[in-house]
């Protein structure tokens, strides 16, 4: 026996509600869908971004402000740490590399970070997409999205980027020159302004760090005094040297941070919100799969004739039955189908949305946990489409034609 | 070839909120010849559709036996029973019912579906001889683009689909105009005897019913006239 054919002409009868029910299960199958993938795409992007940050060394307060203000560029100001540290830092056997962060001054909503060429080349390891380093304090690496070319000149204002920023105080006499720009990162420092920290020293009026007069950049900063910073980036020597680094900072002048530390922190509450939006969006999907039942047990009383028909025709009750089945379970299957396309393009419309707004690029996949999602709601719906196909398979033929 | 059919003790009641059974039919015996037309006519009420349910086995009888070619339906299962009936019987309803998603010639082809997954090519050959045999030329028409006089025909080549011994047909003309009742009238009775298919018509259309081989009148649930082949 073969149903199809007549559960597809039926379909094609009643299109507009077939697109409804099909619709309905989508959007709630959606929803499902771009719960886990965003929150998974947030977490791998925010881990992606935090990779190249081993060790964050930071003024006492909050953690989580520390590594979003550092890792994300989140504008918030950061009480400043003392010079003094980094000079520590710099001279510790343990660290491969040492970079401070000055934040405070922006152009055109963009932040612009006081460091060195160590936190751009990650200890000389990345290569900058074109142009060079910065060798003077004028000189600045924009990041891959900053639309400034090389070569532009401007002058930083200061504050942070953002609602607070102080745009109108602009650092006149100081003008930047791009003379280079780094590789995609996909991270928010695409979007950032790196200049030598000596400049943002100079243009905020404190001391370089190095001998009066000089014009150098970088380590070592071996003046008696070093102005204070908002962060410092350490790259280790090793696992054993991130854990002594880690402890030895975490005094009452600073604190030491592994970002996976926080992250896992955050994840853990966004692993909360997640299982209540799954929880959530699960009753909704129940909700609607119970909703569709209903809506066909009534159409179906309303097809009471056209089924009994079949019977009088000679159909066996298996027909009834496989044809009703076939039919909802077409319609669910059709609807998780369209379910995960579209939870997969809200999570890459939102994931793209994410990234304009924060420059953090979040990959978008789908998994193994969203095929099992549909798949189980197709699954339930098809256990769920046997109470409709049972009740056709009962229906009394004789009653029904009369009707 | 046409099936004879013989009833013997036939009665169907229906349950009354009185809690009292509702007699709708009461018949001692009635029989039909293989291969002959007979119509069932009588007031609205009088039983003539549950006759038709109760002796195609749509319907199971309280008491009594109805026998086709010999065979008791009442011994068959509920699975062999529907095979029977797909195999044995073509009905014609009043209303048609066709199902409109489907060209006229998947219409046909409907009872070819409840057996096989694919329709053979025999069977489709056959549909489209009886489309052509009721006058239909465009088979893949929607059905529910056809007239109403088209539509009886769709379901008239439905019902000879399978060659059954047994055609059944309850009112076939009542819903139609008068050139396409004497249409579809002519088309009943002609296929039908060409098949010698056995035939029973409910129906209040005295020029249909004047050409069948005989007329059983039914009043409340009894039939007047006792049952006797009339030469054809």
């Amino acid at each position: 026996m073969n149903p199809v054919r007549l559960v597809f002409a039926d379909m094609r009868r009643s299109l507009g509600g077939v697109m409804a029910v099909i619709v309905l299960v989508g959007v709630a199958v959606a929803l499902g869908v771009a719960v886990t993938a965003q929150e998974r795409a947030l977490r791998q992007g925010s881990a992606r971004a935090a990779e190249a940050f081993d060790l964050v060394v930071g003024a006492r307060g909050s953690e989580t402000q520390l590594i979003l203000s550092t890792v994300y560029l989140q504008p918030a100001l950061l009480e400043l740490m003392p010079g003094g540290v980094l000079k520590r830092l710099a001279g510790e056997e343990g660290a491969v590399w040492v970079a401070p962060i000055v934040l405070g001054d922006s152009y055109e909503g963009l932040p612009i970070v006081g460091s060195t060429s160590d936190l751009i080349t990650s200890g000389g390891k990345r290569r900058l997409d074109e142009g060079h380093m910065f060798v003077s304090r004028h000189e600045v690496v924009v990041g891959a999205d900053v639309p400034l070319a090389l070569g532009a000149s401007f002058e930083p204002a200061h504050g942070l980027p953002g609602p607070r920023a102080e745009s109108g105080d602009v650092h006149h006499g100081a003008p930047y020159v791009v003379v280079g720009r780094m590789a995609r990162l996909g991270t928010p420092w695409d979007r950032a302004i790196v200049a030598p920290v000596e400049a943002l020293w100079t243009v905020h009026a404190r001391g370089t760090g190095h001998s009066a007069g000089s014009a150098r950049i970088g380590p070592p900063w071996d003046a008696h005094e070093v102005s204070g910073v908002s962060a410092i980036v350490v790259r280790p020597r090793s696992v054993a040297d991130a854990y002594r680094l880690r402890g030895r900072y975490r005094s009452d002048a600073s604190m030491a941070v592994f970002p996976a530390e926080v992250l896992v922190a955050i994840y853990a509450i966004l692993g909360d919100a997640r299982d209540l939006l799954a929880i959530i969006s699960l009753a909704t999907q129940v909700l609607v799969l119970a909703a569709i039942l209903l809506a066909v047990l009534a159409s179906l009383s309303q097809r009471r004739r056209q089924l009994a028909v079949l019977r009088a025709l000679g159909a066996p009750r298996a027909y009834l039955f496989l044809a009703v089945w076939i039919h909802v379970t077409v319609l669910i299957a059709a609807g998780a189908a369209l379910g995960l396309l579209l939870g997969w393009a809200g999570t890459l419309g939102l994931s793209n949305a994410l990234h304009a707004k924060t420059g953090m690029a979040l990959p978008v996949a789908m998994t193994w946990s969203e095929a099992a999602l549909t798949v189980g709601l197709v699954g339930l719906g098809a256990i769920l489409a046997l109470i409709p196909a049972w009740w056709s398979y009962r229906q009394p033929v004789a009653e029904a034609l009369r009707s | 070839m046409g099936l004879d059919l013989e009833v013997r003790g036939l009665a169907l009641s229906y349950p009354a909120a009185s809690g009292a059974g509702l007699d709708v039919l009461d018949i001692p015996f009635f029989r039909v010849a293989a291969g002959e037309t007979v119509g069932i006519t009588g007031p609205s009420g009088s039983g003539k559709t549950s006759l038709l349910y109760v002796l195609t086995g749509i319907e199971r009888p309280r008491v009594g036996a109805v026998r086709w070619g010999g065979m008791d339906l009442a011994s068959l299962s509920q699975g062999r029973l529907d095979r029977w009936r797909r195999h044995t019987v073509g009905f014609v309803f009043q209303e048609f019912h066709l199902f409109p998603g489907l060209t006229a010639l998947d219409n046909v082809l409907v009872p070819a579906t409840f057996d096989h997954v694919a329709v053979p090519g025999w069977l489709r050959r056959r549909a489209v001889s009886l489309l052509a045999d009721v006058g239909l030329a465009d088979r893949g028409v929607p059905a529910a683009r056809l007239s109403r006089g088209e539509m009886q025909r769709v379901a008239l080549a439905r019902a000879l689909l399978s060659e059954p011994g047994v055609v059944v047909a309850d009112e076939p003309t009542a819903s139609l105009d008068a050139e396409s009742a004497a249409i579809v009238a002519d088309l009943l009775l002609s296929t039908c005897r060409a098949a010698e298919a056995t035939l029973l018509v409910v129906s209040h259309d005295e020029r249909l019913l004047d050409r069948l081989d005989a007329v059983r009148r039914l009043q409340g649930g009894r039939l007047i006239e006792q049952p006797s082949p009339a030469p054809r």
